[in-house]
């Protein structure tokens, strides 16, 4: 499936330091389009210090500093000449705990397209807002109450709506960092299925510490143990038949 | 040493042998196991000394705090209780005496007319229709004024009669220089003198014991005090009766519970509970009482000055009215130049403090780096450190002379030093850290995951801090606010200083306004009456500042209430 697929994301020997500490050592990695990648690896081995990387998030941390090179389409995005403000409106990203801004569903959602100038009358708006919904999986349940606070939503919609947040302004790739883990099975669920739905137009990288999810949803798994990226590849070989050890004990619970 | 000092040095030393006492014999019953007790030893020893102390402690407090009055009464009564029989004498001679029967027989007369004519009056003033008689209403009330003013100049002849009498038999008893009979003349002024002048013989008789410059000196005087300190002695012996039986009552019955099995721990603790309740009560009722006495001033007040008069007249001129008598007619209360002074100089210092605050705050707590933090941050804390009189001086010595000149040179007439301007400016400077202060508190505290959130859409920093931080702030910075405003109508120092004391109407901040507070300071720092209306619409100005500012603490604790709990 790989094979057929074009690269989106090509990472080459990034580092990654907060001040005098490493948290990233010489990850290299190739990712598709229009798949799911996701990283797993025990707690603080550097997941989503490399999402980060991704949309340039880490710039908003004063003493992270990040090395080497990471190229989306041809086009180098480590790069302080390039404005992360226009990078992350191609990259979206979705957080471990529901954020929704203190605003209504409505103005929620169209808050990327607003600052970015992506709708020039309140009809596309309101076009952009109703299927960036329904693409999340949200229309049906908000759509008679658009004007009550985001944070009047159940912990479950409300991961939906940041989703739905996030596609609004019609990104190529997706970060989710542990998009699930406040959630209970049911939203789980349907965030995975969002998320298999969402694939075939998007690149999607997801962070997840579930094992299970990461072998439902995704394509490519990648393992990070300890600031290294130890192994990537089709998440059924990662599952299946690990080359390295460390990989192997994590996936058969022997730490992490 | 005196008594006094005796009976609190054994107190304490019986409370420390308590403590003691409970302890060791706790450690005794734990036969050297501390784990046999319930609690651990100290509790024991706190238990024992508590009920050893306290209710000998609270005993003597009651006596602080009512022991002098009840001296004052039980000397009072003995003392009337011996001029028996000169009072009785006294009754005699006023009923042999011709001219006061007179007075009291034409005084009840009086009265009964005016009171015809007032019930006379009540029924004319409900007519209605056909009934309606203006012009003999008018005659009733002036024909009314005349007979009180008539009964008023009998009961005085009256009291005149009864005054001489008295002092006519007084002067007879002088002879007699016995102390009990000195008493008995004593006990016949207090029964007989107008209430007045029993309250001053009172308070010299108080003078004289505890040994202070009476007003008067008299050989009666002097007997009655001497009474007086004898009640105290006695009373002072049973005081400490009292205290030690308490105390050591107390301790042996708090002795008695002491055994392994006792929960001093929780005993203890309750009584912790129990003072800490008793802390907040008086909290609370000292409140209470100060917003009631506000309130019974303010209703005396408001029966001299009508309420609407009060609120929504335009005149506010309090110094005329000096005398009692002078009342009403000539002394204006529209309180409504003050309030709008008030307003108008929290409105300048809002203007100045709001924006400036709230950008500080902005800076402060989203684009300032942690060095510039350390040294600002600290600097504004002195600024809301600096004391309101010092900004009053600075109002009125460096910008009051500034804006003359300004505005002055602008081609503007007639501009004073004094004005609203100044003080507004210079009180809105004095509110600035308290907005700065509240709001970076409330910035700070909009979660980071917001903020990400933002930044992940691509947003920049003033975008993010404009659409989501701000909305997320909101109600937090508008509680800020509302504080911040109830704060300037209540400031004083800076207005006193710098606004001036004219009660003027008008919207222009170059002239000079009173505020509320202002002309509270200036009614109740003259030298007048305590009872005038002019000293008692200063409780009505209080009353109405009180509730201003507790609107605005309601609503601004609402508003950040709310905020909190939805980040929680
Ligand atoms: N803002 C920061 N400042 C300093 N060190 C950081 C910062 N963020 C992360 N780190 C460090 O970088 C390392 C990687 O952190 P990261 O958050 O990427 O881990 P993670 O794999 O996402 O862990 P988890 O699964 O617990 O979320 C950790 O050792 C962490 O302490
Ligand atoms: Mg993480």
């Amino acid at each position: 499936m790989s094979s057929i697929t074009k690269t989106k994301l090509k990472v080459r020997d990034v580092n990654v330091f907060y001040g005098e500490k490493q948290a990233l050592k010489n990850v290299n990695i190739d990712i598709a389009d229009g798949s799911v990648t996701s990283f797993i690896g025990p707690s603080g081995c550097g997941k989503s210090t490399f999402l980060r990387c991704l949309n340039r998030m880490n710039d908003t941390i004063d003493e992270a500093r990040v090395t080497g090179s990471i190229i989306m389409d041809e086009e180098e995005i480590n790069d302080r000449r390039l404005d992360p403000v226009v990078l992350r409106a191609r990259v979206g990203m979705v957080f471990q705990k529901p954020n929704p801004f203190p605003k209504s569903i409505f103005d929620n959602v169209a808050y990327g397209p607003r600052i970015h100038g992506l709708a020039s009358t309140r009809e596309e708006l309101e076009e952009i807002v109703e299927n960036s919904l329904v693409k999340a999986g949200l229309w049906n349940e908000v759509s008679d109450r658009l004007d009550d606070p985001g944070t009047s939503l159940s912990g479950g919609q409300q991961q939906r709506l940041v989703i739905a947040r996030a596609i609004a302004v019609n990104p190529e790739v997706i970060l989710m960092d542990e998009p699930c883990s406040a959630l209970d099975p049911i939203a789980t669920a349907r965030i995975e299925e969002l998320i298999d739905e969402l694939r075939e137009n998007y690149c999607i990288i997801i962070v997840t510490h579930s094992m299970q999810q990461a072998a439902r949803v995704s394509q490519q798994t990648a393992f990070f143990h300890l600031g290294e990226l130890v192994e990537v590849g089709p998440t059924e070989t990662i599952f299946t038949n690990p080359r390295d050890q460390r990989t192997q004990d994590y996936i058969m619970g022997r730490f992490g | 040493m005196s008594i006094n000092a005796i009976l609190a040095l054994t107190l304490l030393v019986l409370i420390a042998g308590g403590f003691y006492v409970g302890r060791s014999r706790a450690m005794t019953a734990s036969r050297g196991q501390i784990a046999n007790l319930h609690s651990l030893p100290n509790y024991y020893g706190y238990f024992v000394a508590t009920w050893t102390g306290l209710p000998a402690i609270i005993v003597l407090l009651m006596n602080a705090f009512f022991g002098q009055q009840l001296a004052d009464r039980l000397t009072t009564a003995q003392l009337t209780s011996a001029a028996r029989d000169m009072v009785s004498a006294y009754t005699v001679q006023l009923e042999d005496d011709a001219s006061y029967q007179a007075l009291l027989a034409a005084a009840a007369q009086q009265r009964s007319v005016a009171d015809q004519l007032r019930s006379d009056i009540n029924t004319l003033r409900r007519a209605r229709g056909e009934a309606r008689d203006p012009a003999r209403l008018d005659m009733l009330r002036q024909d009314r004024l005349d007979r009180v003013n008539l009964l008023t100049a009998t009961e005085t002849s009256l009291e005149n009669r009864r005054q001489q009498i008295a002092s006519e038999l007084l002067a007879t008893a002088d002879a007699e220089t016995s102390d009990t009979a000195r008493q008995s003349q004593a006990g016949f002024i207090l029964a007989t003198a107008s209430a007045s002048e029993a309250e001053l013989f009172a308070t010299d008789m108080r003078r004289i014991a505890d040994g202070d410059l009476p007003s008067r000196d008299t050989p009666v005087l002097h007997s009655a005090a001497q009474l007086l300190v004898q009640t105290e002695n006695g009373m002072m012996r049973i005081l400490s009766v009292i205290v030690l039986a308490l105390a050591l009552g107390g301790f042996l019955m708090a002795r008695q519970n002491v055994g392994s099995e006792f929960r001093a721990r929780n005993n203890v603790e309750y009584l912790i509970n129990t003072g800490l309740f008793l802390c907040s009560v008086i909290a609370i009722l000292t409140t209470v009482g100060i917003v009631a006495s506000l309130m019974f001033e303010s209703v005396r007040f408001f029966s001299e000055v009508p309420l609407q008069e009060f609120l929504l007249g335009l005149q506010w001129s309090p110094q005329i009215a000096i005398r009692a008598d002078q009342v009403g007619q000539s002394g204006a209360f529209g309180a409504v130049p003050l309030f709008a002074g008030t307003a108008l100089i929290t409105l300048i210092a809002m203007v100045v403090a709001i924006p400036i605050g709230l950008f500080a705050a902005i800076y402060l707590s989203e684009y300032a780096g942690p060095r510039f933090r350390q040294i600002a941050k600290p600097a504004l804390e002195i600024l809301a450190g600096i004391p309101t009189v010092v900004y009053g001086f600075f109002a009125l010595l460096t910008v009051g002379p500034f804006i003359r000149g300004l505005f002055g040179a602008l081609g503007f007439e007639d501009v004073v030093t004094q004005s609203a301007l100044s003080a507004g400016l210079v009180m809105g400077v004095m509110i600035i850290p308290f907005i700065s202060s509240l709001s970076d508190d409330v910035i700070n505290s909009v979660p980071q995951s917001l903020r990400d959130g933002s930044y992940a859409m691509g947003a920049t920093q003033s975008e993010t801090i404009r659409q989501v931080v701000l909305p997320a702030a909101l109600p937090g910075i508008v509680g800020a606010v509302l504080l911040a405003v109830s704060r300037a109508v209540g400031e004083t120092m800076i207005v006193v200083m710098a606004a001036g004391q004219g009660a003027n109407l008008t919207a222009n901040p170059l002239e000079a306004v009173t505020t509320i507070t202002v002309q509270i300071v200036m009614l109740l720092t003259g030298d007048q009456e305590f009872n005038s209306v002019k000293t008692l619409s200063a409780f009505a100005l209080g009353l109405v500042l009180f509730i201003i500012t507790l609107i605005m603490n309601i609503i601004a604790l609402r508003v950040v209430q709310k905020y909190r709990e939805k980040y929680d």
